[in-house]
């Protein structure tokens, strides 16, 4: 955390290589969260750019005092997934009129190419679809603290909610999650 | 302690998470075990979160980064021509710059190189040592000939020394001078003798030729010769 903090600095005093070190520390996580959230490998490094890019335009604004860096990335990051996900709530309702309750390996062979399908066989592709059938305040709160193993407090300050909140999201979003694998087939030996 | 259906489904995080108290995991399990509503519950919840935790991080494609580095520093090129003008600046650089600088300018001076109309051709190596070999002939013609001019003035002084150190024995029949009396010239009142005469000429000829040879010195030295 204090080395961010230190590259931070660097980078505000213009160094190329301190940026270039954040953007690899950081890049794997940020494409999980928006790979978690959005369920489609080109959607995920295109917003894991916007969200680099955003950071870096304001990066003077980052306080080391109100959070880690990478809390508040995660931030950034979830205001984006959210932008984008009102962004095309649209052409989402459009595709669920067509495949109102869809079986999971269905809607994994349309629209995905042969290697997105052979990741998301290996990776536990009906948890995936699960997650991305969540709603999005439960999915974000899921994927913090299940994916991304983030503390209460952190969610609270990436989500901008009190803590009861948040565990009440966590809750939900779990007992929920478990319903739609159950719907899907997927149950406890 | 009682618990009911709905505590479970409330507490069910903090359940699987383990942060409830002893109590209240003692109640929550008689309950769960006893109610067929919440048995599922709990199985399917504890079994989705197990799952989930099962999912390994992604790696990006290669390329992300760089294209992420891309749209916010500049391309690949442009990343390695900024870290290398940084590197320029370290003091080492600048000192061995300054210093290699500063030869240059030596030896192409040295070699009558023209900073006001430079051309490519007196960079050449031939050119170089040509006009360096004609510097160096022109240099030292011009310190013989300093040397030379600097023999003849010491000449001249000493000659001149040499003649005011002759003992004048007819100095009674010459008419003392006024100590501003230019020595070729008279006070005005009594005419010069013919020896003061010639010795003024003489000293007018050293300084003509002395003014010719050292055109730099000629005002110095005429005013100490005159005293």
């Amino acid at each position: 955390m204090e080395q961010d903090a230190q590259l931070v600095q660097q980078c505000l005093q213009g160094d190329g290589s301190a940026w270039e070190e954040l953007v690899r520390r950081h890049t794997r996580r940020i494409f999980n969260i928006c790979y978690r959230f959005t369920g489609n490998r080109t959607e995920a490094e295109d917003l894991s750019q916007d969200v680099f890019l955003r950071v870096y335009r304001t990066l003077a604004s980052y306080r080391s005092a109100h959070g880690g860096f990478a809390t508040w990335m995660t931030s950034v990051t979830r205001n984006l997934l959210i932008d984008h996900y009102r962004r095309t709530k649209r052409d989402r309702v459009t595709d669920s009129l067509d495949d109102k309750m869809p079986v999971v390996e269905n809607k994994e062979s349309v629209g995905r190419r042969p290697d997105e399908q052979a990741l998301l066989g290996e990776l536990s592709n009906q948890v995936q679809a699960a997650l991305t059938r969540l709603s999005p305040e439960l999915r974000e709160a899921v994927i913090l603290r299940d994916l991304q193993q983030l503390e209460y407090g952190e969610i609270q300050r990436v989500l901008e909610v009190p803590e009861g909140t948040v565990k009440s999201r966590i809750n939900r979003g779990r007992i929920e999650l478990a319903r739609i694998l159950q719907q899907m087939g997927v149950r406890p030996a | 302690m009682n618990w009911t259906c709905e505590q479970t489904e409330a507490r069910l995080s903090d359940y699987l998470d383990g942060v409830l108290e002893p109590a209240e995991v003692l109640a929550f399990d008689r309950h769960v075990s006893g109610c067929e509503r919440c048995t599922p519950l709990v199985a399917s919840v504890s079994h989705a979160l197990d799952r989930l935790h099962d999912l390994e991080q992604l790696e990006p494609s290669p390329r992300l980064v760089n294209s992420i580095l891309t749209t916010t520093i500049g391309p690949q090129s442009w990343r390695n021509a900024k870290r290398w003008l940084r590197n320029l600046q370290s003091p080492r650089f600048v000192y061995s710059a300054v210093s290699v600088a500063a030869t240059l300018f030596l030896i192409l001076s040295a070699s009558g190189f023209s900073w006001k109309k430079p051309k490519l051709a007196d960079l050449a190596p031939a050119n170089i040592y040509r006009k360096a070999d004609s510097q160096a002939h022109l240099i030292y013609a011009r310190g013989t000939k300093f040397v030379s001019d600097l023999r003849v003035v010491y000449e001249i002084q000493s000659r001149l020394r040499q003649d005011n150190e002759i003992p004048t024995t007819e100095e009674e029949t010459i008419p003392k001078s006024s100590p501003n009396k230019k020595p070729n010239s008279t006070n005005g009142t009594n005419p010069a003798s013919p020896r003061q005469q010639n010795r003024a000429n003489g000293i007018e000829r050293h300084l003509e030729i002395l003014a010719a040879a050292l055109p730099v010195l000629t005002g110095s030295m005429a005013e100490r010769s005159i005293r």
